[in-house]
């Protein structure tokens, strides 16, 4: 048996072996993740409003996600009568392919990693800008009005967030002196990058909640007013994809913060990945407090804070950066 | 070798699919996901030259700042209540196809007059390449660009305040 394994992984390659069995790891993490993360969302929203949120299905509610997954999964899928078919059906496939893309280049441990690419900052930052793409498709596909508000709205929150993301992962590519993941984590085996940079860390965090489209900066899907923004016509198993991606990307941009600010990997005792998904876990659950605690902003206050603020300190903590290096 | 080949043509066809979408196209936002496509299929030819630098770089200015600026534009100001078709007429289609083809010769000219030298050994540009030729023998053209630059942003803002003032 062991022996046709290992011919098998000869014959086919390491290389290969390796991406597909990553990417089927990929895939339990990604739906893993998003089952645990609905089920924490309604726990933590139910303690936060003395409510005890999910309790009936198993100990502590945690088959409640599963029960409404699996009902997600038999619901029909209603397409409405007047959308623009080719890019309502593409939009929910297509929200996947950054999600997927960027997991491959996340290092949970020393080895636990699909494939360690010399510029992987570069590939996370270039699918992530797909998804606001995506949403622009589901947006315009929809044919209904509030859809095609949450889309210009998510367009023009994701170009002024995208910047002040991209100068705050900067500081900390100039300290490692490599785009690669890996090299980041090795960098910080010392002193975590967060205790050099907590401005950067900050600028990245209050970004990543507006490009995840969270709580407080949730335009795009704010419910009081578009009753549920870009994917308002979307059901069953398409609107579930879309909260899959929705909660998937929490999780990635937690664990980018990880990686880049908080040592990745990197801790005593236990094993690495224990680690890594210890302090993603925290940061995610920040993520959750942020939403039932902050009130929803107004889109000028929105556009304002990261064109008048975040964009200046950012490009100023860029400066400071490269100046002290080169001293 | 064959499977290099392969690979090298499917990128072929999917940059020419997405830009012949992108002109071919009456609806507005279809041709913005031709454009899209055109461009991941330039990053792919950079991924096969083994320049991963250069086709992140495509995604990530191309497809992640530009399309979605355009994307922006188009909702914000596009021809929205006039159906696909209505906003084109044939003059615009005998302009467009004079300065492609004008350009499309004198590419041809320039890719022919190139002297083409196969190198013995494949080598992989780095990310400090780059940055040292952009620094050091490139700087002048380097800077020109970022003028060139400046020149399209205050035309904008120029734009910008000239329709605010008619209102």
């Amino acid at each position: 048996m062991c022996d046709t394994i290992i011919n098998i992984v000869n014959i086919v390659g390491k290389e290969v072996v390796r991406t597909v069995v990553g990417l089927i790891g990929v895939f339990i993490v990604v739906i893993g993740n998003a089952i645990m993360l609905t089920w924490a969302e309604r726990k933590v929203a139910g303690h936060m409003q003395r409510r005890i949120g999910p309790k009936e299905v198993g100990p502590f509610g945690l088959i409640q996600s599963f029960a409404d997954s699996v009902k997600l999964l038999g619901k029909e899928l209603l397409t409405p009568a007047n959308v623009e078919r080719p890019l309502y059906f593409l939009a929910p496939t297509l929200i996947f392919v950054p999600v997927l893309v960027t997991f491959v280049v996340i290092p949970f441990d020393g080895f636990l990693q699909v494939k360690d690419i010399n510029v992987g900052i570069l590939v996370i930052l270039a699918f992530s800008s797909l998804t606001v793409l995506s949403i622009l498709i589901a947006g315009w596909g929809s044919n209904n009005k509030y859809s095609l508000i949450g889309a210009v709205r998510s367009v023009a929150q994701n170009i002024a967030y995208e910047i002040p993301l991209l100068l705050s992962l900067l500081p900390i590519i100039f300290m490692a002196n490599s785009f690669s993941l890996r090299d980041v984590v090795e960098a910080q085996k010392g002193l975590w990058f967060v205790f050099y940079q907590p401005v950067a860390f900050l600028i990245f965090f209050v970004a990543s909640v507006a490009e995840t489209n969270r709580t407080p900066f949730d335009l795009p899907e704010a419910e009081s007013e578009l009753v549920a923004g870009f994917h308002t016509e979307y059901s069953g198993m398409r609107f579930s994809l879309f909260f899959l991606a929705e909660y998937t990307n929490m999780f990635i941009v937690s664990a980018i913060a990880v990686t880049f600010f908080l040592g990745g990997y990197q801790g005593p005792i236990l094993p690495g990945v224990v680690w890594f998904f210890m302090k993603t876990y925290v940061l995610v659950f920040v993520l959750l407090w942020f939403r039932w605690t902050f009130p929803r902003v107004r889109f000028d206050q929105l556009l304002n804070f990261s064109w008048k603020i975040l964009i200046p300190v950012s490009f100023l903590n860029l400066l400071v950066t490269g100046g002290i290096l080169k001293l | 070798m064959i499977f290099a080949d392969i690979i090298f043509i499917i990128i072929i066809l999917i940059t020419l699919a997405g830009a012949l979408m992108t002109v071919m196209y009456g609806s507005i936002i279809y041709a913005l996901i031709g454009l899209v496509t055109t461009m991941f299929g330039i990053a792919g030819l950079y991924i096969y030259l083994n320049a991963p630098f250069l086709a992140m770089m495509q995604i990530l200015i191309y497809v992640g700042a530009i399309t979605v600026l355009i994307a922006f534009v188009i909702m914000v100001i596009g021809p929205l209540h006039k159906k696909p078709k209505e906003w084109t007429y044939p003059l615009k289609l005998i302009i467009a196809a004079i300065v492609a083809l004008f350009s499309f010769f004198m590419f041809a000219k320039v890719v022919l007059k190139a002297k083409w030298t196969v190198l013995s050994t494949p080598f992989a540009v780095t990310t400090k390449d780059i940055g040292r030729l952009l620094f050091d023998r490139l700087t002048f053209p380097f800077e020109l660009i970022s003028l060139l630059i400046v020149v399209a942003i205050i035309g904008a803002v120029m734009l910008s305040l000239c329709s605010r003032g008619e209102k």
